[in-house]
């Protein structure tokens, strides 16, 4: 083992190219994970934002706010359940709003959400035409204290603070009062407007299992979900992680073939060295140790060094354009995923280290 | 070239797990291909596969057909663009569906209201069909053809909640929205379907206005004709609204990433084998160095090698690749992509090949006087 280490620190252009690869592999992955966090945070965000036990849709909905309708004889019913502590309307429009001091054309998406009971992280309600910005925002030049212009009726709303992760399909969330919301949605998208008491959709607080019990008393009428699942019945986004975890577990192999063959012809390169050292003594299991002590390494540099290139990118990055969300979770996991792949690409020299013959020393040949 | 086939013939399982990697990293590369295709035929063929050259989005609309709205006093400014020959309104909706006689099973379903002229086929109409006829009055539809909720002629399909039925009476290729069975009705039905899952809709304003340029008019000049108009109005080609639909970018880029990784990868692994090959034999090279065997000889053998490998890689990886293409993936149709697979395999050919190149420069290096030394390729 000391011999491995030694190597590398001695010729560490031998492992040059293949530390260059995994880096690059490495740096890959890193981008991949953090992109699917950031799409998924800013998709997901406002839902899973609620401090609820069950979000509650209408039945033909399929867990779309603009598809959905609660009737105000629905919400009754549930307001009646014995396991029900509270009930809040949550409903949400998805428009473009004019910034002041940006171009014409330079508009901020926005998901203005009307809501009743407060998400964590955001206060109650604000007074009418008045909202809290998540800070993503930030990225189109929202201010505190500024009055954007939302939808094509223009209708003003003055943003009095920020609050963060709680934005919906990658469009910043607009926290509104349900008159904001009702008056919004009427005079933009009167298509989808709703009267009053109809809610898109209900965010309810109460027994663990409520989302259960509220589907069986309304019989039918309602689609309720847990947060986390409200969370994955988000269009898209199951097929974006299963999309992103396939192209990632691609990359793993990639990884494992490249750290294979590499360590595979480092081995060829070897044999009469090892031939050499089997004569002296040394076990093929002390030889192979090095082989995975060198990979280990060398992955472990390739990692560090691609971690570090990851969260310059992100420091680079301007917020509000690539959804990147960079985490220690998301590089420790990619560099344990790597470090496996290196053991496993590695080990596929084991049989031609166990072959190397002590007597091969006496020749030419390993 | 006798002897490198009389190699390859005895050294089945080593040149056979190559054969196999490569057609591995093929059929990846292939199969990731038709996806990203698929993606945004999925994404935007209603948009691509429609008849109008030119669409108009308000510019709240960010591009997105369900997200513009256009309001009387924009449609009034696009009727009165210089240049305009033909002009109609377009409305776009996503709905729950049942199919009637179906068991009550649920999807999501795209509804695309235009205004349908003498004949069916104005302005937004599919642009070609493959069955059936184009819908000659309100609740008929012409339906977009793949997914796995597939229309079929007659088909009647009815939004949730409401009970709104429209009758499937032509179908067409590539014509999805956002990845979801698509129908391309008249406006007013598209409008009575929206009313019809929401009773306190107002009336629905039109999403975009489709238009084509009079004569002696270019579509890119009616396009600066109309955003010349209103700093509100986002006129775009069709392939402009196509491409630039937020989202399919980022596809055609996150895919791209993808392809260049494996753009690299198959001729590393290429290289890396030939070149342990290479070692694994130096004995043998430098002993038919030493008995005359010229070196371009040896080398024309590892690119005859390098070339059959690939090329077997190549057949294989393909034949794998042809039965997925023809399947559905969720709401995506695949197709077999001829382009990609000549493109591919010129490609990674000259890769394969030019990676082992530096095999062929060991190989050249090799001095026959070695052989009374043993010190073989040269480590």
């Amino acid at each position: 083992m000391n011999l491995a280490l030694k190597e590398l620190r001695r010729r560490p252009g031998r492992f040059a190219t293949a530390t260059v690869i995994i880096t690059l592999i490495a740096i890959l992955l890193m981008f991949l994970g953090s992109l699917l966090d950031g799409l998924i945070r800013s998709s997901t965000g406002a839902i899973r934002a609620q401090d609820a036990d069950a979000i509650v849709y209408s039945s033909t909905a399929q867990a779309s706010f603009p598809r959905s309708r609660i009737d105000v004889d629905v919400r009754t019913q549930i307001e009646a359940l014995p396991g029900v502590d509270e009930v809040g309307g949550i409903g949400l429009v998805q428009l473009g709003a004019r910034v002041p001091g940006n171009g014409p054309r330079d508009l901020a998406n926005v998901a203005l959400f009307g809501y009743e009971l407060e998400p964590e992280g955001v206060p109650a309600p604000p007074p009418d035409g008045q909202a809290y910005a998540d800070e993503i925002l930030k990225a189109d030049n929202v201010e505190v204290g500024m009055t954007i212009l939302v939808g094509p009726a223009r209708t003003p709303v003055e943003v009095i603070g920020f609050v963060s992760d709680t934005s919906f399909n990658g469009q910043g969330g607009l926290w509104a009062s349900e008159a904001t919301w009702r008056s919004t949605l009427a005079e933009n998208r009167p298509d989808a407007q709703l009267a009053d008491g109809v809610w898109q959709a209900l965010v309810v607080r109460g027994d663990d299992d409520i989302a259960v019990q509220i589907d069986a008393a309304t019989s039918g009428a309602t689609d309720s979900y847990t947060v986390s699942e409200a969370v994955n019945a988000i269009p898209g986004v199951e097929e974006q992680q299963g999309t992103f975890n396939q192209i990632i577990g691609v990359t793993i192999v990639v990884a494992l073939v490249v750290i294979g063959l590499f360590f595979a012809l480092l081995t060829v390169e070897r044999l009469s060295l090892y031939g050499v050292l089997k004569a002296l003594g040394a076990k093929s299991l002390t030889i192979f140790g090095g082989l995975m002590v060198q990979a280990v390494v060398v992955t472990l540099v390739a990692s560090t060094v691609a971690g570090v290139l990851v969260v310059l990118l992100d420091l680079v990055i301007p917020p509000g354009s690539i959804p990147i969300f960079v985490s220690a979770g998301s590089i420790l996991s990619s560099t344990a995923l790597l470090l496996l792949a290196a053991a496993v690409g590695c080990s596929f020299s084991l049989r031609r280290v166990l072959k190397v013959d002590p007597a091969s020393a006496i020749g030419t040949t390993g | 070239m006798f002897l490198a086939l009389k190699e390859m013939a005895r050294a089945k399982t080593r040149f056979g797990l190559l054969v196999a990697a490569i057609a591995l990293l093929v059929f990846l590369i292939l199969f990731q291909q038709s996806l990203q295709n698929g993606l945004i035929t999925g994404f935007v063929g209603a948009i691509r596969n429609q008849n109008a050259p030119v669409l108009v989005y308000s510019v709240d609309g960010q591009r997105v057909v369900q997200g513009s709205i256009i309001t009387p006093d924009l449609e009034a400014e696009v009727r009165a663009a210089d240049g305009i020959g033909e002009v109609g309104r377009l409305g776009q909706s996503t709905f729950t569906g049942t199919l009637s006689g179906d068991g009550g099973a649920t999807f999501d379903t795209t509804i695309i209201g235009y205004e349908l002229g003498p004949d069916g086929q104005g302005l937004g109409a599919p642009a070609e069909l493959v069955a059936g006829r184009y819908p000659a009055g309100d609740l008929e539809a012409v339906a977009s053809t793949g997914g796995d909720d597939e229309f079929v002629l007659g088909d009647t399909v009815v939004l949730q909640p409401g009970g709104f039925a429209v009758e499937v009476v032509g179908l067409a290729d590539d014509i999805q929205l956002n990845v979801a069975p698509t129908l391309f009705s008249s406006y007013d039905t598209w409008a009575g379907a929206v009313q019809s899952v929401n009773p306190d809709a107002g009336d629905p304003l039109p999403n975009v206005m489709v238009a084509a340029p009079a004569d002696g008019v270019t579509d890119a000049q009616l396009v600066e004709n109309i955003n010349d108009r209103s700093l509100d109005l986002d006129a775009l080609t069709r392939a402009d609204a196509a491409n630039e639909t937020p989202g399919v970018s980022q596809v055609q880029q996150s895919f791209q990433l993808i392809f260049l990784l494996y753009g690299l990868v198959v001729p590393c692994v290429t290289g890396l084998f030939f070149l342990i090959v290479t070692f694994q034999k130096a004995n043998s090279l430098t002993l038919l160095r030493a008995i005359g065997a010229p070196a371009g000889r040896l080398v024309a053998s590892l690119l005859i090698q390098v070339v059959i490998m690939i090329g077997a890689g190549l057949i294989v990886g393909t034949a794998l690749y042809y039965p997925l293409s023809q399947a559905r993936l969720g709401g995506l149709s695949l197709r077999f992509e001829t382009g990609a697979v000549v493109f591919w395999s010129i490609l990674l050919l000259t890769l394969g090949v030019a990676s082992s190149l530096v095999a062929a420069r060991r190989v050249l290096r090799i001095d026959p006087i070695e052989a009374t030394t043993g010190a073989g390729v040269g480590v």
